[in-house]
């Protein structure tokens, strides 16, 4: 079996990102022993977070292409949950089939219109297009404008979403299931075309290729993931606002990816699991330090990043790996 | 629709798209000699508001608290160009994004541990409160008017400062060719350090005009940040010609728009359906503009790379 094999390989290589899902697997087994049952609902939003920052990542990472609106995806997600439901419409399953579609089709059009410009205009009309989308879902009143609209759990017919853990679970293996095509796909022809096109576009094109079908591909392909993070996050928060879309979110999950790694299957959630700890526990440390200043907790955050990208290039990965690789050397060096 | 409002709208159309210009002027020059993503000039309108309507508070005197905020801006955007964005220059955009973004987080939360997160309100002196008849009988606030003279006056001066002074001629040099302006002997290093202040002055001015206008609270420059970004896009990198237009496009269309368009929805919907959608839909074709103008044209209406 070719496929189990090249898995197997695969699963090898990115033990860091497969560690981190076996430890998500394992984790409300924990949750329940210490009786801490608020924590799944982090690590939920953790998992949720991580995969809209990973789909961000094809294009981001390994396409070179900074997308400034993919929270809009994340949003779009959502509402084709929140919208369905208004309709009657509960089944979980056309929801994340409705999101794959239009997020696809949205990406599609958006992609191939943002794509004719390159640099920072790139990054403004991506930008442009999320804040349409976010004003757009703000004056449609029906669906609750402003302040967005209650919703309920979607059904999903072989996995009923009554128990909390059975959330966590549909969670997870879309995660999985993501993690999977994901590295299936950088490693292909077209992800390594995705990735040529970033180092040198024009040489790309010298080898007889066309980058703009590869980066339009790539940017549906993103797209259509923050779709289904967007659909199952809609579930997860039981509530739908333009809130999740606003262009502050989208700058959230360019730092996750950036302080994960750019560019690795691993950085976009190990930067999930940090950047929502510090979110958990800053204004819990600030608390023993300056008991009056807990809620300040960005004082701190905001210098984290700023730090993080002036020492830590390559992010928390390229710090774990450069730290592994010094340990390697130093053994060699003993012996 | 009637005149007398329509005239209304247009003039605070001017006077927003001449704040707009006020923060997009320095920024179009940021990205555009610079070719760096600054997201934080926001906060220098910030920073502009709060040194106006504290020292204003505690002297008393507005006039006065207006003044000496302005030097305030110019001095943050310089300290802050020497400890942190110099060392950005090199760096891709996404760094910069990153590091900006952690700015903006860093000064919003400082202005809510030194003032508090409730807004401030700052009082017009008596001598500018009133109201003048721009019609005979369309009644205007005199500020606004202040407002939007105060910024073509200001408009002028950069146009003099860009276009006729020695600095002026380096920094179009920059924005045209910065390693063939830094081989002809323009001190790249300084001229960016100075782009840098000016920029923050002028958003700082923009800050300081707008503290009685609207509320002076943490993240009041965002939204402000996002509109000028609309508009230095528009109006081409590194252009201050071109900002200056599109400044003022984006103000009309944004104001016209917030009136004209919820009209327009109650011909066919509900009134309250109408004016909740109105506004929103308004911020949306500038947007729609935007993406209008890059794809007929991707590099602005009047790109300053030649």
């Amino acid at each position: 079996m070719d496929f189990f094999r090249l898995l197997l390989a695969g699963v090898r290589e990115q033990r860091m990102l497969f560690g981190l899902m076996a430890g998500f697997a394992l984790f409300p087994a924990y949750t329940a022993y210490a009786d801490l049952p608020f924590w799944n609902d982090v690590a939920m939003r953790i998992m949720l977070l991580g995969m809209a920052a990973m789909g961000l990542n094809l294009i981001l990472g390994y396409g070179g292409m900074v997308s400034f609106g993919h929270a809009a995806f994340v949003g779009i997600g959502a509402y084709c949950a929140g919208i369905s439901q208004f309709y009657g419409l509960y089944n979980g399953w056309a929801h994340l089939a409705l999101s794959l579609g239009v997020c696809g089709i949205l990406g599609l059009v958006i992609g191939f219109l943002a794509l004719r410009t390159s640099g920072i205009y790139f990054i403004m009309i991506t930008l442009a297009f999320a804040q349409m989308l976010f004003f757009l879902f703000v004056s449609l009143e029906q669906y609750g404008g402003d302040d967005g609209m209650s919703i309920d759990r979607a059904e999903f017919v072989l996995f009923d979403l009554y128990d909390p853990l059975r959330l966590y679970y549909l969670i997870w293996s879309t995660l999985l299931i993501i993690s999977v095509v994901l590295l299936f796909l950088v490693r292909s022809r077209f992800g390594v075309v995705l990735q040529a096109t970033k180092n040198n576009e024009s040489r790309v094109e010298a080898l007889g290729l066309s980058p703009l079908g590869f980066k339009v591909t790539g940017y549906v392909i993103s797209a259509m993931i923050c779709g289904v993070a967007g659909t199952l996050f809609a579930s997860w928060q039981e509530y739908v606002s333009p809130d999740i879309m606003h262009w502050s979110r989208s700058g959230e999950l360019m730092i996750i990816i950036i302080l994960g790694g750019l560019a690795t299957l691993a950085g976009p959630l190990l930067g999930a699991v940090v950047f929502l700890l510090l979110e958990e526990f800053l204004p819990e440390l600030l608390y023993l330090i300056a008991p009056d200043y807990a809620e300040n907790w960005m004082i701190i955050f905001g210098p984290i990043m700023i730090f993080v990208v002036l020492f830590a290039r390559g992010g928390l990965i390229g710090w774990i790996s450069r730290f592994g690789a010094q340990r390697i050397y130093r053994q060699g060096d003993g012996r | 629709m009637t005149l007398t409002l329509l005239l209304e709208q247009i003039f605070n159309g001017l006077q927003s798209g001449v704040m707009l210009f006020l923060i997009a002027a320095g920024l179009t020059l940021i990205l555009g000699v610079m070719n760096f993503v600054f997201l934080a000039h926001g906060a220098q309108v910030m920073i502009g508001a709060y040194a106006a309507a504290s020292l204003t508070g505690i002297t008393g005197n507005f006039y006065f608290g207006a003044l000496a905020a302005i030097p305030i801006t110019f001095l943050s955007g310089y300290v802050l160009e020497y400890l942190l964005i110099r060392h950005l220059y090199q760096r891709d955009h996404m760094d910069q994004v990153l590091a900006t973004f952690g700015l903006i987080l860093f000064f919003n939360e400082m202005i809510r541990i030194g003032f508090g997160p409730a807004a401030l309100f700052s009082n017009l002196p008596p001598s500018l409160s009133g109201f003048v008849y721009i019609l005979p009988d369309t009644p205007y606030p005199v500020y606004r008017l202040v407002v939007i003279g105060a910024g073509l006056v200001c408009a002028v001066g950069i146009h003099y400062l860009v276009n006729r002074t020695k600095v002026g001629a380096m920094v179009r040099a920059g924005a045209n060719n910065e390693a063939m302006a830094a081989a002809l002997g323009v001190n790249i290093g300084l001229l960016r350090r100075f782009i840098f202040a000016a920029g923050a002055c002028f958003a700082g001015i923009a800050g300081v005009m707008l503290g009685p206008l609207t509320a002076v609270e943490p993240g009041m420059g965002e939204p402000l940040l996002i509109l000028s970004l609309v508009v230095i896009i528009i109006g081409g990198l590194g252009s201050v010609r071109g900002a200056f237009i599109a400044a003022v496009i984006v103000g009309v269309v944004d104001t016209l728009g917030r009136v004209v368009l919820p009209l327009i929805l109650r011909s066919f919907m509900e009134q309250s359906a109408a004016d909740g959608a109105g506004p929103a839909l308004a911020s949306m074709m500038v947007y729609l503009l935007m993406t209008i103008v890059l794809v007929v044209k991707p590099t602005g209406l009047f790109p300053a790379k030649g």
